[in-house]
């Protein structure tokens, strides 16, 4: 094991090439066909999205810190904010700790900067970037690109070339949409709801939705690729029933991408001619359908909504199992539970338009549906927590994400039935209890199974093993932060406060005091891993090709794993999440690996 | 040592790509991933399809009197070359497979004359949308000055649902190329024999002096305006299909001529094959959707 351990990290004689040594010029990365190296420039660039996401998330918190809306001042905010990147960042850096300062400061109501439009925009582009060039590619695009090859045995995806063209799309569409931000941003929504983005807004939709159009052949390639390699790519001996859920998470994840991706395409194309020509398809005064509008946007963007949080799930799945050191229970539920979530995710786009004016039977049978998918949601929740019970638990830094997830999901999960209620929602529509409950969703599950995974492969991925104490109160901070955040919404979205306002009555300003201070430590949560996982890149120990002795098969190449991922091809003779002798990962390798790791 | 430089002396068979270990499994790879990219297309077809369904069931008059503008001929033509070149795309597959090259050239060749042959059809057909004033967008259709000396006063006391179907077709003055339709007879015969749906009867009518309703020239163009709307949607995204079809059938053309296809290799002409299928199928919809539904109100008593 040291000597492999040595090869592997380059530190014996004769160095052996991995992936990240195997050509080290830029044209060997920009034109490689390497899934991991383009899950990794998939890393960067959706990092960087996710950053510019957090910086709008930053500065809606600060807005709200007091009921008047002062803070962002007329339209040369998001020229700054884009054009001096640095500067903002530090801003961010900063921003939250100084927060409760300058609020205090500034708690006086000083109407005369409000400038709710460019409120608007932030919002705005806070969904925008978050959705369409984080949360959807985040963990398919960086984990799945990465592993599902390697989780199944495989060289590579089945369409190498195309993985690299869909990286390019999806450049191309972040750099249309980041161009847009800096030349004035949108103003819409996320939701580019019709006739506002076609008819009223005086900002860049048709860019931006290029942006997001473009964008969308990237998600489809992806979902594509995954489908074929799963379906022809997998190793001799590993079945469907071998496969780690992860791998089946993502299967799900990717007809849903196939799937519904395409319409969203379609409707934003009908948006843009709409937008120019103004034919009047979604015009209500001239006998189009603004609520046709709706029902194809919400087509593809609940499906979105399980693209966002299926491959968490899979993540969750992974880290449960492995840090319980014990068989998932019930496999095969979890994994057709992803499926039952994809197709029955294709079925209840109508609750969010309880209240457009949509057929009231459609809203009834849409709220059936919604309460539907709790069911498999379910399923997953009492297995994972099943096979906890009685498990040899260890509370690494991915295993705290992964009971965060459990535990935020459970939340949002059960506020989504609270929406789901149709008689209720009427009361909750566009409030802050729709805005926590999606973030609980959102953030709480997908962004947190996100960094748990990004922890739990980091030894795979680099070779490298982060610091586990930052690791550890990086998890808490974010679980702590998170919570003080999101959850005051909750109450005052019951109490009825509106979202998407740049001001509110003063009855709320507590809450919102609250939250902002969350969004201070949490944001201080989410840039932590930032610093020790780059520093653990330079300066931490050798992981070790199977630190944690996990069966699977991406611990049993080296790490970081060579280019073509094995260097003879595995052969699968042992189930899924095997720890026993069989899989030779019993307990005594365990206690070997405490000894490696200690 | 890299697999990379042992792979140089192992044995490859041509065509195989380095991910795969043979070419039953590149095989069954590409033709999954093809068909999940139709399935994928036809989501994306699918969009507009819906689109087309809400509004041809809110506005059926509508969509016929639009209906009724198309050309069935060209339609028919097109309809007819279409299925034509599929077969010839089939033959290519078959030739392909048994590598016989000059078939292959010949057949891709015939198949490429059908598609632009298509295209050509398209073309005719928009242009007369042009020159009649019927594309959905204010400005881009032919811009036709008012005549001083003209008189269009006279048309336009009669109510627009006096038409006189079999008289030489008048060029409206359209100083800003915009959509134009002064037809609504169809609406009127509804109307008439109280069949209009109650969004028709919503959307088509304005109560004039006596406070009968009447149909308005104005509110039942924008609905046709939403059935061209479609109309040069579909079709022009059916037409971008085909021209990214002739791109694929060039490529398959040059290496058809090289001699690159025989029996243990020829998915590229296979999937090829699919997608011109794809394309084909589609236009199978548009044809009756667009261009027949609706006709009888006219044509067939």
């Amino acid at each position: 094991m040291n000597a492999q351990e040595a090869i592997s990290t380059g530190y014996g004689g004769a160095a052996k090439l991995n992936y990240l040594t195997n050509g080290t010029t830029l044209k060997s990365w920009l034109l490689t066909k390497d899934h991991k190296r383009i899950a990794i420039m998939y890393l960067v660039t959706v990092s960087a999205f996710f950053l510019m996401g957090g910086l709008y998330a930053a500065t809606i918190r600060l807005e709200l810190l007091t009921p008047a809306s002062d803070l962002v001042e007329s339209g040369t905010y998001n020229k700054v904010f884009t054009q001096h990147g640095i500067l903002m960042i530090f801003f961010f850096l900063m921003g939250g700790l100084y927060a409760a300062t300058i609020r205090l400061e500034l708690l006086t109501p000083a109407s005369d900067l409000v400038e709710s439009g460019t409120y608007n925009k932030v919002f705005t582009q806070h969904g925008i970037l978050m959705i369409f060039f984080f949360l959807i590619p985040s963990i398919p695009a960086i984990l799945g690109n990465f592993l599902i090859p390697i989780m199944i045995g495989a060289k590579d995806l089945a369409l190498p070339r195309v993985n690299l063209i869909s990286l390019y799309i999806y450049w191309l569409g972040g750099g249309l949409t980041l161009f847009a931000l800096m030349q004035g941003g949108v103003d819409t929504g996320w939701t580019f709801y019709a006739p506002y983005s076609t008819t009223f807004s005086n900002s860049f939709v048709m860019l931006v939705g290029l942006g997001i159009f473009i964008n969308g052949f990237s998600s489809i390639l992806t979902g594509l690729n995954f489908i074929v390699t799963i379906h022809t790519m997998r190793a001799p001996g590993m079945t469907w029933f071998r496969l780690p859920l992860f791998v089946w998470a993502h299967y799900a994840v990717s007809l849903v991408m196939v799937l519904g991706t395409p319409v969203v395409a379609i409707t934003i194309l009908l948006l843009a001619i709409e937008r120019v020509g103004h034919v009047g398809i979604f015009d209500p005064t001239i006998g189009g359908d603004p609520i046709l509008f709706q029902h194809l946007f919400w087509f593809y963007s609940h499906p979105a909504v399980y693209i966002m949080i299926l491959p968490g799930m899979g993540v969750i799945s992974e880290l449960i199992s492995n840090f319980s050191r014990k068989k998932i229970f019930g496999y095969e539920f979890i994994a057709f539970s992803s499926i039952a979530i994809a197709v029955f995710g294709f079925l209840v786009w109508g609750h969010h338009m309880f209240v457009s004016g949509q057929s009231i039977y459609a809203g009834m049978v849409f709220s059936f549906l919604t309460m539907v998918v709790a069911v498999p949601s379910a399923i997953k929740m009492f297995n994972w927590t099943a096979t906890m019970y009685k498990g040899s638990i260890s509370y690494d830094t991915p295993m705290l994400y992964a009971i965060g997830f459990m535990g935020l999901f459970l939340i949002g999960g059960l506020t989504g039935l609270f929406l789901g209620a149709i008689g209720l929602t009427v009361h909750l529509t566009d409030t802050y209890f729709v805005v926590a409950h999606f973030h609980y969703v959102m953030v709480g599950g997908q962004v947190i199974a996100y960094l748990g995974g990004i922890h739990y492969w980091w030894p795979k991925m680099t070779g490298k093993m982060y610091s586990e104490f930052w690791g550890k109160i990086s998890a808490m901070l974010v679980f702590v932060g998170f919570n003080l955040t999101f959850f005051p919404q909750f109450i005052l979205g019951y109490q009825g406060m509106p979202r998407r306002y740049a001001s509110y009555p003063e009855e709320f300003q507590v809450l919102n005091i609250f939250s902002t201070a969350g969004a201070s430590v949490l944001g201080i949560g989410l840039l932590m891993p930032a610093v020790y996982l780059m520093h653990s890149l330079f300066f931490g120990k050798a992981a070790g090709d199977n630190p944690y002795m996990h069966p699977g098969l991406e611990w049993r190449t080296s790490s970081p794993p060579p280019t073509e991922n094995f260097e003879v091809m595995p052969v699968v003779t042992w189930e899924a999440y095997e720890f026993g002798e069989e899989s030779g990962m019993d307990l005594e390798a365990a206690k070997q690996r405490e000894a490696v790791t200690a | 040592m890299s697999s990379h430089y042992s792979d140089k002396f192992v044995y490859h068979e041509p065509g195989l790509q380095h991910q795969f270990d043979d070419m039953g499994q590149q095989e069954e790879s590409v033709s999954i991933g093809m068909w999940f990219f139709l399935v994928q297309e036809i989501m994306f077809f699918g969009g507009l399809f819906t689109a087309y369904l809400v509004f041809r069931s809110k506005y059926p008059m509508a969509f016929a009197a639009g209906s009724n503008h198309l050309d069935a001929f060209w339609g028919g033509l097109n309809t007819l070359v279409l299925i034509v070149s599929s077969l010839t795309m089939a033959l290519t597959v078959y030739y392909a497979q048994k590598g016989n090259r000059n078939m292959q050239v010949i057949l891709i060749v015939l198949t490429m004359i059908f598609g632009a042959t298509f295209l050509g059809v398209k073309a005719i057909e928009y242009t007369d949308k042009y020159n009649h004033g019927l594309i959905p967008v204010a400005g881009l259709n032919k811009k036709v000055k008012a005549e001083a000396g003209a008189e269009h006063g006279g048309a336009a006391e009669k109510p627009c649902w006096e038409v006189d179907h079999n008289a030489p077709p008048v060029e409206h003055p359209n100083p800003h190329g915009e959509f134009i339709w002064t037809d609504c007879s169809l609406a009127k015969m509804a109307l008439d024999e109280n069949i209009l749906t109650a969004s028709e009867k919503n959307q088509y009518l304005v109560r004039d002096e006596n406070n009968k309703p009447v149909i308005d020239t104005n509110k039942f163009r924008d609905k046709v305006r939403i059935f061209f709307f479609l109309y040069f949607v579909m079709t022009g995204l059916h037409a971008l299909h085909m021209i990214v079809g002739l791109g694929l059938m060039t490529w398959l053309l040059w290496s058809a001529f090289k001699y690159k296809y025989n029996g243990d290799y020829y998915m590229p002409v296979e999937m090829s094959g699919l997608y011109w299928h794809f394309v084909d199928i589609v236009w199978i919809f548009l044809f009756p959707l667009l261009y027949l539904l609706g006709r009888h109100f006219i044509h067939g008593g």
